[in-house]
């Protein structure tokens, strides 16, 4: 009697655990292997709240400019911000068609990079995580060894990374003042990121990223959205260097008066080509 | 008579067996075994500095002469610094010292050649061929007429699209010349510190579709010959032009680079560059990589890049002084 | 400390095999354009804000003319990614730090230089400390 209870126990055990290490793949140290072209699938970079269809940033480009409606990926709804940071959020919305950094193609900090609608390559070694995004080649190295503290604010920050069980949790500190979406949220330099990706299954990642910044905010919030591997043949990070597009928009007013814009920025053509 | 015969059978022993040692140890350090990922690659990963004070091309009084002796390397790495007395009209720049820019005031990888190019046996670029040479010069005459005039005018680096050290092929650039190597199954990644491009390199038995389509750093693709990575990269997209031609490389141009990591801290870079459209004959060369002792950090360009801005709207106000004539 | 060579920036970039004006680590940015050579400037002030960017370090100054008037100027630099290698960090120049610029002028006459030269009040070099140059040198 007791051997069969032993080894039903034995088989629930293993079961269970059997059913924690399905599914996923692993590196060889067992740990879940994140690497793949992922992308959100969703419309967080437009408004991370919950929002209905608006008008964008412009009329000049019709339906296709125009603000996708979205069920929201914030814990509870709405942002906590304190009364004093909405004066900003809502003068970065009015002036969004030249301010908002990503049309200006600064790189999108943390957590922006993820929820952009474009893809981005998780590349996970035995030693460390890198994540190489499309838009403007946004790169980010995750320490998984040395913490390491930034001599200076920059735009991706510095990530260090740890593991909680099957959840990667990353530390991210020393970002540059950024927006969250197109739609003016906005987050200080004082902010500190806590991103935990987890596996749930071969092609989905529940990705989660609390913000803690006292300065604008009442109180620490999460927004949590699940990420999609890019599964169809041939998926690839392709160019997107956005600068020579941001620049009419910045440098326009700077061209010389009369000079032929279609004539700038082409190279020679010679014959055959 | 048996007594000479042993000794000088001795010796004879001794020697090739000195011989063999010598043989072995070369051998050995040209064959340093990698240790591999958890997937079986050869393992590379690291930031690594290339930074050096060998030229890319070799002054022209060396001739065919591809190494410097270790007493002729010792010599001038300590040259003495020469002191500025006189102000010259390349004066408007700061300080590069004052920055810690200056190449002796990083990490240095010892490198006793005499230029990074090794082919042509000379070390310098060969020629463009006479029909390139002439769309080159006109390309560069139309850039010329019209340098300032938008900053669509004005060079990719300028206007931190693409520098031109990052290639492919990659070279020392003279600070910030870090390079990052990731790695993961079927995965390469080799990012630049300045300007934070980093090129994912698929690794595949035979080059994969690419749809037709062109890329700034072209397209590339990797495997491994033993422990060596080979990258070919082909597409390189025609907004882009290679060393010593104002017009881009043509539908046949190639660069293949090779990575064999050397020893525990280095590694060896290679690159071979074709283009029948420009050149008679390829060119090519290499340099070593050292695991740097200092991180890589953020090389964000175009966010802090009021330089541009600031060179269109001096032009601009010239372009006014100029138009308004001599001042009474 | 690292040891400071001072070297002409034109017979450095030859000695690497590159020439200024054509590809290299400075033509990434003509100078010659954004500044001018004719309008040399030496300025003395308060550092009121230190830009460790890139593709180029600015420091903010506001300078204080003989009457009291105080105007903000711009300093170009350099990259300060070798700095960070160097253990320098936005803390390691305290607002209010009094340094002395030596430099050009922008060509468009707004409140920036290129900082040719750039020191502490007692000569040192601002972000090591060096000794003082030699008399003559400059």
């Amino acid at each position: 009697m007791r051997t069969i209870v032993c080894v039903l126990a034995l088989i629930a055990c293993t079961d269970r655990v059997l059913a924690q290490h399905a599914d996923i793949p692993r590196t060889r140290a067992g740990k879940p292997d994140l690497s793949g072209i992922w992308q959100a699938l969703n419309e967080a970079d437009w408004n991370v709240e919950p929002h209905v269809a608006v008008q964008g940033a412009t009329e000049m480009l019709g339906a296709i400019g125009a603000v996708a409606p979205g069920i929201g990926v914030v814990d509870g709804g709405a942002i906590p911000y304190l009364p004093s940071a909405l004066s900003q959020r809502d003068a970065n919305r009015s002036h969004r068609r030249t301010e908002d950094p990503e049309a200006k193609c600064f790189l999108p900090g943390v957590p922006r990079a993820t929820y952009l609608p474009y893809p981005f390559q998780i590349v996970q070694s035995d030693t460390g995580i890198m994540i190489v995004y499309e838009f403007a080649g946004a790169v980010r190295t995750i320490n998984m060894k040395s913490p390491g503290e930034a001599p200076v604010d920059s735009w991706m920050g510095v990530s260090n990374g740890h593991w909680e069980g099957d959840t990667l949790v990353v530390e991210v500190s020393g970002l540059n003042a950024n927006w969250l979406d197109r739609s003016g949220n906005y987050a200080s330099e004082a902010r500190r990121v806590t991103e935990r990706y987890t596996v749930t299954d071969a092609d989905h990642i529940r990705y989660e990223a609390t913000i803690d910044d006292p300065s604008l905010f009442s109180r620490p919030w999460t927004l949590r959205m699940p990420l999609y591997r890019r599964v169809e043949p041939g998926a690839r990070l392709m160019d997107f260097r956005c600068v020579e597009f941001a620049e009419e928009l910045m440098y326009g007013d700077l061209r010389k008066p009369g000079a032929d814009k279609a004539a700038s920025d082409k190279p020679a053509a010679g014959p055959g080509k | 008579m048996a007594m000479q015969r042993h000794a000088s059978s001795s010796r004879f022993v001794a020697t090739l067996l000195l011989l063999l040692a010598l043989a072995t140890s070369a051998g050995a350090a040209e064959k340093y075994k990698a240790p591999r990922t958890s997937w079986g690659d050869p393992l590379i990963e690291g930031v690594y500095t290339n930074n050096t004070n060998v030229p890319f091309e070799r002054p022209v009084d060396l001739g065919d002469k591809a190494f410097y002796s270790e007493q002729e390397y010792e010599v001038r790495s300590k040259a003495p610094a020469v002191v500025e007395t006189t102000t010259t009209v390349t004066d408007v720049h700061y300080q590069t010292a004052d920055f810690g820019l200056d190449p002796d005031q990083s990490q240095m990888v010892k490198n006793l050649r005499t230029s990074i190019l090794t082919r042509p046996a000379n070390g310098r670029m060969p020629p463009l061929r006479p029909d390139a040479q002439r769309r080159s010069d006109a390309a560069r005459a139309a850039q010329q007429a019209h340098a300032f005039d938008s900053a669509q005018n004005r060079p990719l680096q300028e206007r931190c699209l693409l520098w031109a050290h990052e290639g492919p092929p990659l070279r020392p650039v003279g600070y910030n010349t870090l390079v990052q190597l990731a790695q993961t199954r079927g995965y390469v990644v080799l990012l630049t510190e300045m300007i934070h491009d980093a090129r994912v390199i698929p690794l595949a038995k035979s080059r994969p579709d690419f749809g037709g389509l062109t890329r700034w750093q072209g397209n590339s693709w990797g495997h491994w010959e033993g422990d060596t990575l080979v990258i070919e990269t082909t597409g390189i997209s025609d907004r882009v032009t290679p060393r010593g031609s104002s017009v881009p490389m043509g539908p046949e141009g190639k660069v293949i680079e090779r990575i064999t990591r050397t020893g525990p801290k280095s590694i060896r870079y290679e690159f071979t560059v074709s283009d029948p459209s420009l050149w008679d004959v390829p060119w090519g060369g290499e340099f070593p990589m050292e695991l740097s002792d200092q991180p890589l950090f953020e090389y964000a360009c175009h966010e802090g890049n009021y330089g541009l801005p600031n060179t269109l709207r001096g032009i601009r106000e010239e372009e006014k002084t100029r138009n308004r004539g001599p001042r009474q | 400390m690292p040891h400071h060579v001072k070297r002409p920036v034109s017979v450095l970039l030859a000695a690497l095999g590159l020439a200024l004006g054509s590809e290299g680590v400075s033509a990434h940015h003509s100078f010659a354009a954004e500044f001018d050579i004719n309008k040399p400037v030496e300025l003395r002030g308060k550092v009121v804000q230190l830009e460790l960017i890139n593709p180029h370090s600015w420091i903010h100054l506001e300078v204080t003319d003989p009457n009291g008037v105080k105007t903000l100027w711009m300093v170009e630099g350099g990259s300060p990614n070798a700095l960070f290698r160097k253990g320098i960090t936005k803390n390691s120049i305290p607002v209010g730090t009094e340094i002395v610029v030596v430099g050009y002028q922008a060509r468009d006459g707004a409140n920036r230089v290129v900082g040719r030269t750039l020191k502490l009040a007692n000569g040192q070099s601002l972000f090591f400390y060096a000794a003082p140059l030699p008399s003559g040198a400059e």
